[in-house]
């Protein structure tokens, strides 16, 4: 019985510390915002040069311990989650009495709560299921899980619910779902509204218009982005071709002037000619 | 991707949203608009001024009885030196002096180095991409009390002081904030904003000496990077929308009531990691939202010396 519900815990702690991995490496290539490793978990504790590569070796640690579990039987594998997380407990221990400001950064940017029972209790539990392993034989992870029935599954489950509960990362998630930001203060790639832009039947209506390929000039102002390229009016005058593209929701609006160098806006097309009308 | 003036950025993109162009300029007020004249004195009595403007005109300049100046301290208008560089709040259409500014700066940047110099400091500050690193002085006699408001007093940390150029080198004289007690690259990030834009935002509008003689207009932090070559901008601690260079914007001083129409000129990266507050009348809601330039700081009513007033912004 003991033995089958630590053997239940192994696919649980992989995919924790596959989550880790990624969710720490996305936090440094991603960088939304300068300093936001300062306020994350073991980052926050070297000096501030260092703190990418802090990161970094932690998400590769988890990655290393992952792939050991994965496709090796040794112990020493066993030992090194065990002494991982331990070592993560007083970690997360010290930062809360030294930084009580920052969070674990246990699963990147989405774990900045401060550090709190919750987050210590998880990883106390999950060296607890880490030291569970010893009980199981010592074959590989892969081997491990490919061998599991379903006696096995109340016991993933249950390590899933535990880990869950002791999650402060699950409702910042959802909070941050629920509650997005206002459009006008998130962030949108430029070359994102430039390919809507190119997509539209706005776009396809005026290129014949447009005498260069590339815009001349491109700026943000609130939910619109402009796009200015060089053109010609009907008249065949040089004129500026400026294409608003409102960056949120999935088929945007896309607005478009021509505006002549005097800054008076260009008709776009002319006006019908008015018919005939018999009493 | 050049950048094209902010005049024929908002003609373009209010033809493209069918919005009416707004110039820029003070909005009308109640009592007697200020205008700001700035330039090197060329000669100045009790009563009068005159001053060589950036544009090479000559300005003749009434001193009203009650005007004062300031140089690094309060003394009277005629005891400023000849050839300093001023900046004078004038009434009655910028005829007669109401406060005179001489050879005021303002040193907003992060500490990069410190050495002594005898008594005095030597720092090295840094002061964003498009501003650069500049090298100031902080007197033996001022260092109390820049400390006093400067506690980390070491590289990484927030400077803001006001003081005067001497023989072209920076001198500090008053801060011109409590230093945050963050490192520069470690702000606070804003309350989550759960509903829309307000459609005005209070804060702290400070200035900077960064702008051109005269020039009107305002650096904003939430600009976008790839807009702006500014590896630093866009970050904010009060929750700022992102705007772009040639955005007009509509500034309210909430002290003075006083209202003007000013462009984006340039960006405000160093301003947006202060989430300082200013005292002038009552708490600022929030930290700083604007910096802008010395002319348009004066004439929106703000004392240069006193570095901030309480302000309120919208779209233009």
């Amino acid at each position: 019985m003991l033995t089958t519900i630590a053997a239940g815990q192994l696919p649980v702690l992989l995919l924790l510390l596959a989550a880790g991995t990624v969710a720490k490496v996305w936090t440094v290539v991603r960088e939304a915002e300068p300093g936001m490793l300062s306020r994350l978990g073991p980052a926050v504790l070297v000096p501030e040069r260092w703190r990418k590569h802090m990161m970094l070796v932690c998400a590769f640690g988890e990655l290393f311990l992952a792939c050991g579990l994965l496709v090796s039987g040794r112990p020493f594998f066993r030992w090194a989650v065990i002494a991982f997380f331990a070592v993560s407990t007083y970690v997360l221990w010290e930062l809360r009495r030294r930084r009580p400001d920052v969070g674990c950064g246990c699963f990147g940017e989405v774990s900045a709560v401060p550090v709190g029972r919750r987050s210590l209790g998880r990883t106390m539990v999950l060296t607890a299921m880490s030291a569970g392993l010893l009980l199981t034989p010592e074959i590989s992870g892969w081997e491990a899980i490919a061998g599991m029935t379903w006696t096995h599954l109340p016991s993933v489950i249950a390590g899933l619910l535990v880990l869950a509960a002791l999650s402060p990362e699950i409702e910042e998630a959802v909070a941050r779902l629920r509650y997005r930001a206002p459009c006008e203060q998130r962030r949108f790639d430029p070359a994102t509204a430039l390919g809507r832009l190119r997509s539209s039947t706005v776009w396809r209506s005026h290129t014949g218009r447009l005498t260069s390929t590339e815009p001349v000039d491109s700026w943000r102002e609130l939910c619109w982005r402009f796009f200015v390229y060089s053109g010609q009016s009907h008249m065949g005058e040089p004129v500026d071709v400026v294409f608003a593209v409102y960056l949120s929701g999935r088929h945007p609006a896309v607005r478009v002037a021509m505006v002549g160098s005097d800054g008076r806006p260009v008709e776009t097309t002319s006006l019908p000619e008015s018919l005939p009308v018999s009493a | 991707m050049p950048y094209l003036s902010a005049d024929r950025r908002r003609a373009l993109a209010a033809a493209a949203l069918g919005r009416a162009a707004q110039e820029p300029g003070p909005l009308p007020v109640e009592g007697e608009s200020f205008h700001s004249v700035s330039g090197a004195i060329l000669d100045v009595s009790p009563h009068l001024i005159v001053i060589d403007t950036p544009d090479g005109d000559e300005e003749r300049l009434v001193i009203a009885p009650w005007a004062t100046a300031w140089r690094g301290e309060a003394v009277t208008p005629a005891d400023l030196p000849v050839g300093s560089n001023v900046i004078i709040r004038a009434l009655r259409a910028g005829r007669v002096v109401d406060r005179i500014w001489a050879d005021i700066t303002r040193i907003t940047g992060v500490i990069q180095s410190i050495d002594a110099e005898g008594k005095d400091h030597s720092v090295e500050l840094y002061c964003g991409p498009h501003r650069g690193r500049r090298t100031i002085v902080i007197p033996y006699r001022a260092s109390g009390r820049l400390r006093v408001r400067h506690p980390q007093f070491e590289p990484g940390y927030l400077f803001d002081a006001i003081g005067v150029r001497e023989n072209g080198v920076a001198q500090a004289r008053l801060p011109a904030t409590s230093q945050p007690p963050y490192r520069w690259r470690a702000v606070p990030t804003p309350p989550p904003g759960y509903s829309g834009t307000q459609s005005r935002i209070s804060g702290t509008a400070t200035w900077s000496d960064t702008f051109d003689c005269g020039e009107q207009g305002v650096a904003y932090p939430m600009l976008e990077r790839s807009d702006t070559a500014c590896d630093d901008a866009g970050v904010s601690c009060t929750g700022l929308p992102y705007l772009s260079l040639g955005s007009m914007l509509n500034v309210r001083n909430v002290c003075a009531g006083r209202t003007s129409v000013l462009p984006i000129v340039a960006c405000g990266c160093l301003a947006g990691r202060f989430c300082d507050r200013c005292l002038e009348c009552g708490t600022s809601p929030r930290g700083r939202i604007l910096e802008l330039s010395p002319s348009s700081f004066v004439e929106l009513g703000g004392d240069l010396t006193a570095g901030c007033f309480n302000a309120r912004l919208g779209m233009g």
